[in-house]
């Protein structure tokens, strides 16, 4: 085995950092979608009208049951040609990355949603509370604050998912590393570095996220 | 007493859980005038929990009314299609639940002034001004800034009471609201309740506590089977029970005490 040495992956950070800005990039937008779209999907799923809910729980399965990868590389070949669009690779991966986890977050929310005990309903009643008061100060914040662990969990897991992008071509720190590794032959050090910048930033952001989770259990 | 018009009506109400597939309670009429304090006691299933909800309008009924000072506010006739509810009459009452309601995301003052604020168009200044009030009286005011999760269950529902009465309901119902509580935190809420009663605050209870029942009564209701089998003073009601129902309820709650 030849010697082990660094010394390139560093020589070559500015390669590594375009591709850690492509992927911080889909990171960010997916999530912006999933957080956003997420929550009125979850909207659709509570709504007291049944076509609307199983119009829901179909979005859901179909991103749930199928694997992200083929996902991806559906939406990259056949988006293009049905809807006879060209957008470029970034934006079709934050597109997906996005709508997939806009399913997952969706869940969060109908679940949170849900979790919050019926008496609170009958509270805000007896209270006089109108259902855009008790949405809005009652229920909302309740169900955001019993979802952040799990919309967390998912923004690290969107993070790492984008890694999956790579394989149809948009050049993100994955993608950079692989052609890092066929350039300079030096697989271990390529990769190995890709995986120590994936690993130290889904750390830092977790623990970020659980220091925000121990101070909301104040008020559990 | 007679001349006045009756405080609170319940007119042959009917209402059951699951498509009419089992019905609670069964053409129950009861009048109260506002020096009344309503004990209903009886046993599970019996319907007293459920008239409760009626009567604060949580439930869809099936038939019969309910009115607040002459005015109906729930009511459904044969034919309609749903309950119709009066919000307004309906916001003159104040109601506390068994299980612990504080939303636990607000302090307890935060708790207090929202439904004045969002809903009532009080200032916050002011009402904030009135909870620092209520809080002192009830011993509560260390309190008004904490969460909810930092309060014993005794004192969640001493709030959750503070709450309803930052309202200034006209009729308060409290349904087994120290029925969760460990038996140590059971008589400060008692206490408050009883406090209330002796200040002239109509109200509706229902609860287990046949000594509670018996100190704040003015009236207690015997409910079983949906309907009301007896409804008399509490001493003639605990001492001299007409219903053979009634006999066998109390002697079986004394006994098991």
């Amino acid at each position: 085995m030849q010697d082990l040495d660094f010394y390139f992956a560093f020589a070559s950070g500015h390669q590594l950092l375009d591709g850690l800005k492509v992927t911080l990039y889909l990171t960010f937008w997916s999530n912006v979608i999933g957080l956003t779209c997420g929550f009125l999907l979850a909207m659709v799923g509570v709504s007291p009208i049944r076509p609307l809910r199983w119009l829901y729980t179909c979005y859901i399965e179909i991103f749930r049951c199928t694997p992200i990868l083929l996902q991806i590389v559906w939406f990259f070949f056949c988006v293009p040609i049905l809807f006879n669009v060209y957008w470029s690779g970034e934006f079709l991966g934050l597109l997906i990355l996005g709508l997939n986890l806009t399913a997952f977050n969706a869940e969060a929310y109908r679940a949170s949603i849900q979790a919050i005990p019926p008496a609170h309903h009958d509270a805000a009643i007896a209270l006089g509370l109108g259902s855009r008061v008790t949405a809005l100060h009652v229920i909302m914040p309740q169900a955001a604050l019993n979802a952040m662990p799990v919309l967390v969990t998912n923004a690290i897991g969107a993070f790492q998912q984008s890694a999956l992008v790579a394989l149809v071509g948009v050049a993100d720190l994955m993608y950079q590393g692989k052609l890092l590794s066929t350039q300079t032959y030096r697989p271990i050090e390529a990769y190995t570095s890709v995986a120590i910048i994936y690993l130290v930033i889904s750390v830092v952001f977790g623990q970020i996220a659980g220091f925000f989770e121990r101070r909301n259990e104040l008020y559990r | 007493m007679n001349s006045q018009q009756s405080f609170i009506e319940v007119n042959n109400l009917q209402k059951s859980y699951g498509q009419g597939l089992v019905q609670v309670i069964k053409g129950l009429s009861l009048s109260m005038n506002n020096k009344d304090r309503v004990v209903v006691i009886g046993p599970s299933g019996g319907g007293k929990s459920t008239l409760l909800r009626c009567v604060m309008g949580l439930e869809q009924i099936d038939s019969g009314s309910v009115s607040l000072e002459g005015k109906p506010y729930v009511s459904r006739s044969a034919g309609d299609r749903q309950t119709t509810i009066d919000k307004t009459v309906r916001s003159s009452i104040g109601m506390v639940f068994q299980s612990y309601t504080l939303f636990p995301h607000l302090t307890v003052m935060q708790n207090l002034t929202l439904a004045p604020v969002k809903s009532r168009g009080v200032t916050k200044a002011v009402a904030i001004e009135r909870a620092r009030g209520l809080l002192e009286r009830f011993g509560l005011s260390a309190k008004a800034n904490e969460y909810p999760n930092r309060l014993s269950g005794g004192q969640k529902q001493r709030v959750a009471i503070a709450r309803a009465l930052m309202l200034d309901p006209k009729l308060m119902l409290f349904d087994e609201v120290t029925s969760a509580l460990d038996p140590e935190l059971v008589s400060e809420v008692e206490q408050m309740i009883i406090g209330l009663a002796e200040n002239g605050l109509p109200m509706m209870i229902v609860t287990h506590d046949m000594w509670f029942a018996r100190r704040v009564a003015t009236r207690v209701i015997f409910c079983a089977e949906g309907v009301i089998q007896e409804d008399a003073p509490p001493d003639e009601f605990f001492e001299n029970p007409k219903n053979k129902r009634t006999r066998d309820f109390i002697e079986n709650v004394l006994h098991a005490r």
